[in-house]
């Protein structure tokens, strides 16, 4: 692959709950669905885990996008921790409005029987990102 | 609203009284000979100063980790040291229990490094300076309450020069019952009024890297924030700014990197820690040695997070810091 | 630090589009790293020889396996690690599989992919620490929620076993919906007697202790010391058990739901439930003419309920088949989207019945519209497209499950999850259909999903099968991922405090720092993302294994 190709191709840092959505990423791959190969996964056991610390470290480091994904609200394994994981979320993408990059944070719900759904979404993002990125 | 009408020389005499009991504390400021300061005074009060139109630091720096039961504090200071007392007491960082809050209607400041000359010492004399010229720190220019209507009681002043005391809670009636006279209603329209809606504050990365270029990492403005108020910072180790070793390390793996690095990380993590406490007083670009604009950012931004829950920091002592509550039915608007 | 990276091939399916050889070769010029081998298959004997032998040979104290996704194989490369004398903490499993190599086609690509990700695996492995699997004493007994048919079947496994029972039921009686069941499929066996039966061999056991119109008003604990607080008519009671069984049933659906039908408006429109109960009491003219509906509350979008509730189909049928045999010249008209005459013997069932003359009508009935001569039915034929209207005596709606009434609250006092429809989700449809994602509570019945009675019972039993394997060990491993506070950096604010769900944390008023009660941790981490300072860490997911994480991902090489 070209260097400059390589370049144009967004490099995404998920965050993805060990009971939804990283289920969800299992299961997709099982399925041999394809989604982008600059989506990266860490695991984490509940969203609320995310410090919003560790998506600002992942921008600052040179990721083009940040996803934190969680189970549906009300389905969290430990019952509450989405709601908290919304607030936070809400409040750092609002600040990444400010400095307008909205476009590089995301947040999803995605339970673990939804692989379509997480393939879809990360395809999304991946996509508008690139798009932006091959724009400026 | 009922409040007292308080002649001259009431206030002084009222602090005296208070400060008769050698347990109680007065922290308030302090006419000196160049400039007025935060005082704590004890056992009575000399060179009383009700408002202070110098700003060098916000006094709820001194309150952090008042825990001495028995002790009396009584803080006649600003609004925006009234409001980060509150935020410090949610933050379980000062015993509420021995502490009265009185908030002062303030006029403005101008920063302590600025020239004091020729500056009127009276509020309503200040408020005509300040309109005169562009002296008063952009803090203020834009801050969200200037009137004393924080904490346990306020201290106002109407329109025809006169000022009022007005108790908010029980704490602030037992002071309020020192001074002489009877509680009586209190004018409609007040000189400082309700401060008007700020622009929405919008800017971009590139713009964020000019102005933090000149940053040093000396991280003044953390240790001067009254609401930061962690005893070991994050910021304090070599997690997220590898020092030595781990620092070259660091740019081997990842190529040539600006210094002092991770300056925007550490001005960014601090924005996001703060934001829903910050009272945007200004102490942090007070303290800043390379004049950095933070106030914008600081306060700009924690506004705005602030709004996302209608929560205003330091408003009311029963609000509970939003990100340690939610609602269930709320904020569909930040899913994708 | 001493690092062994293996990397499998997974026969061909890691190695088919990943270049493994590539990999092991860069990996092995890294500092700290001592072995780097690729292998076909690493969880096979010979690969988990290899690894022992190279633990044991280099002195590893790091094992970074990339292979397939850490939910499979973790507790046998864990017991590796044990059996090496390593702690099997000091693993970390990349997922190179289900994350790369069947993600992507290209190879170049997936291999710069698997290279990031076991990179992320081996900076983030740096920090880890050895942790304790803390053993815990399990408590030789099980509350079983429900005293329906399937809760009374587990109640009477376990205790047959030796283990305490407390069985909890919300009504006066026990024996749930069978109790009022005349004649249960498949055997025609009155449901009152198969209940008095087994109260009766309950009852006999000494150490079952029933509690009828009980209810929870508390639940805490973890696996093997689970504490519930109950309101029974005696008052407050206290109790402690090993595991749960939660069979708290169903609920019939609510005709009303539909105002279209009727229900409760007209004597002459009754349910199946009905039927069974005071069927022999109906007054019939000498030729009645009646109508039977399926699908009344099941695979209805409109109303939130989209699944088959499996058990109406015979239900429907016996009701036809009732009349038929007491009513000779009965017209009966069964009006149907699909039979799904499930159950054994089911489908001969519904033959016998269509011979007996019980008419069925593929259809979609829009309205019931009683009126003093009769009830006129008003649909579309889905077979041949026609609109009809038609008249009958009486209407008997063949009503479906719904989930159990209480099975939000339930969920909510045990923590754990229901699915769309409302009734408990299990940890895995095929591998784990019993047990709930906490360890130690299990589901039986149709509280799951809807059962017939013969179900419940095996679902119950098996339940309890599985509750009483953990329970008869007498010990748990409990997962050593729970949160820590550093009290040297805890600026005591009590933001962890409030926001932590499981009220695990607690402040010390006069060292004004928090701690963690180790036992009550769920080891979600929030408290760590809510601490400014992350005085507070979650063992296991500590703030500079993500970090570096993060860090290998981008590193820009």
């Amino acid at each position: 692959m070209a260097e400059d190709e390589k370049n144009k191709n967004p490099e995404i840092v998920g965050f993805a709950c060990s009971y939804c959505t990283f289920k969800a990423s299992e299961m997709a791959g099982s399925l041999r669905m394809k989604y982008p190969e600059g989506v990266k996964l860490i695991q984490v056991p509940c969203s609320s885990r995310v410090d919003p610390a560790f998506v600002i470290k992942a921008i600052v480091e040179g990721a083009d996008g940040v996803f934190v994904a969680g189970c549906h609200p009300g389905d969290c394994h430990f019952i509450k921790g989405n709601y908290y994981t919304r607030r936070k979320i809400a409040a750092l993408k609002e600040m990444f409005n400010i400095f307008s990059m909205k476009e590089k944070l995301r947040l999803f719900w995605v339970s673990a029987a939804e692989a379509r759904r997480f393939v879809e979404k990360v395809t999304d993002m991946y996509n508008d990102i690139k798009e932006k990125k091959n724009e400026g | 609203m009922k409040g007292k009408k308080i002649r001259n020389g009431d206030i002084e005499n009222a602090l005296n009284k208070f400060l008769k009991d050698e347990h109680h504390l007065v922290l308030g400021f302090k006419k000196g000979t160049d400039g007025i300061h935060h005082q704590v005074f004890k056992g009575g009060v000399d060179n009383y100063s009700l408002i202070n139109h110098v700003f060098g630091t916000n006094g709820a720096l001194y309150l952090r980790r008042i825990f001495s039961k028995g002790i009396e504090v009584l803080l006649m200071m600003r609004p925006c040291e009234i409001r980060a007392y509150v935020e410090l007491h949610k933050l379980t960082q000062i015993e509420r229990e021995d502490i009265i809050a009185i908030s002062i209607d303030c006029p403005g400041t101008v920063s302590s490094k600025e020239s004091k000359n020729n500056m009127p010492a009276e509020i309503d004399q200040l408020k005509g300076y300040f309109s005169s010229n562009n002296s008063m720190r952009w803090a203020c220019s834009v801050c969200r309450e200037k009137r004393g209507v924080v904490g346990d009681g306020g201290i106002r002043f109407d329109k025809t020069g006169n000022l009022w005391i007005i108790p908010y809670t029980e704490k602030g009636e037992r002071i309020i019952s020192i001074i002489e006279g009877e509680l009586e209603e209190i004018p409609h329209e007040m000189l400082i009024d309700r401060s008007k809606e700020t622009e929405k504050f919008q800017v971009d990365m590139e713009t964020f890297n000019k102005d933090f270029e000149k940053c040093i990492m000396c991280m003044n403005c953390r240790d001067m924030c009254p609401v930061c108020y962690c005893l070991d910072c994050v910021f304090n180790g070599d997690e997220y700014l590898p020092k030595g070793d781990a620092l070259l390390n660091k740019v081997f793996r990842t190529g040539s990197t600006t210094m002092p690095r991770g300056k925007d990380l550490f001005h960014l993590i601090r924005m996001y820690h703060v934001s829903q406490t910050c009272v945007g007083c200004g102490a942090c670009e007070e303290a800043c040695p390379q004049g950095i604009p933070l106030t914008k950012y600081f306060k700009g931004v924690s506004e705005r997070l602030q709004g996302l829950f209608s929560y205003m920091s330091g408003r009311s002592f029963d609000e509970p810091i939003p990100y340690i509550t939610f609602l269930e039915d709320e904020l569909k608007e930040a899913e994708d | 630090m001493r690092t062994g990276i293996f990397i499998c091939h997974c026969g061909h399916n890691i190695k088919h589009t990943v270049d493994v050889k590539r990999l092991c070769e860069y990996f092995s010029t890294f500092p700290g790293v001592v072995v780097s081998k690729d292998y076909p298959f690493v969880c096979s004997e010979p690969g988990q020889d290899m690894i022992q032998e190279s633990i044991k040979k280099q002195g590893l104290d790091r094992v970074i396996i990339a292979s397939c996704t850490p939910s499979l194989h973790s507790e046998l490369f864990k017991d590796l690690l044990k059996k090496s004398d390593i702690n099997p903490f000091l693993l970390r499993r990349v997922s190179i599989r289900e994350h790369c190599s069947w993600v992507g086609d290209d190879i170049e690509i997936n291999t710069e992919k698997a290279r990031r990700l076991i990179l992320a695996g081996l900076y983030s492995a740096a920090h880890y620490i050895p942790l304790e699997e803390k053993v815990v004493e399990v408590q030789k007994s099980a509350l079983v929620i429900g005293g329906g048919v399937s809760g009374l079947s587990a109640a009477l496994f376990l205790s047959r076993m030796g283990m305490q029972v407390y069985l909890i039921e919300k009504e006066d009686e026990l024996g749930g919906h069978v109790r009022t069941l005349k004649n249960v499929w498949p055997a025609g066996r009155d449901g009152k007697i198969i209940i008095e039966e087994m109260i009766k061999d309950l009852k006999g056991q000494n150490n079952v202790e029933i509690f009828t119109s009980t209810t929870i008003t508390d639940f805490e604990g973890f696996f093997g010391n689970y504490e519930a607080t109950l309101n029974t008519p005696a008052g407050e009671k206290k109790l402690t058990a090993g595991g749960v069984i939660i069979a708290i049933g169903f609920s019939p659906f609510d005709a009303r739901t539909k105002p279209e039908l009727h229900y409760g408006e007209d004597e002459r429109i009754i349910t199946t439930l009905d039927f069974e109960k005071n069927g022999d009491r109906l007054k019939l003219p000498e030729k009645p003419r009646v109508a039977i509906l399926h699908c009344v509350g099941s695979r209805d979008e409109q109303i939130g309920k989209p699944y088959c509730s499996r058990i109406c189909c015979v239900n429907a049928l016996r009701v036809a088949d009732a009349i038929k045999t007491r009513y000779r010249d009965a017209y009966v008209e069964s009006f149907y989207m699909d039979v799904r005459a499930h159950p054994r013997g089911g489908e001969e069932f519904f033959e016998d019945t269509q011979e007996k003359g019980v008419l069925f009508t593929r259809a979609n009935v829009a309205e019931i519209i009683p009126a003093p001569g009769g009830i006129t039915i008003r649909g579309e034929d889905t077979l041949f497209g026609e609109v009809f209207e038609r008249e009958f005596d009486l209407v008997v709606l063949s009503i479906g499950m719904s989930p159990p009434e209480d099975s939000k609250l339930i969920a909510s006092l045990l923590k754990i999850t229901l699915d769309k429809d409302k009734f408990f989700l299990e940890a895995h449809i095929k591998l784990r259909p019993f047990d709930t994602a906490v360890k130690g509570i299990f589901i039986a019945g149709s509280c799951s999903g809807p059962k017939d009675v013969e179900e419940s019972i095996n679902h119950g039993r098996a339940s309890a099968v599985k509750l009483f394997g953990f329970l008869n060990l007498g010990y748990a491993y409990v997962d050593p991922f729970i949160s820590y506070v550093d009290p040297k950096r805890c600026s005591g604010c009590r933001m962890c405090e409030q926001a932590c769900v499981a009220k695990a944390i607690k402040y010390d008023e006069i060292k004004r720092v928090v701690h963690v009660e180790e036992a009550a941790c769920m080891g979600c981490g929030l408290c760590n993302a809510t601490c400014p300072s992350s005085a507070i860490g979650l063992k296991g997911y500590m703030d500079s294994m993500i970090d570096d994480e993060i860090s290998a991902f981008l590193e820009a090489i």
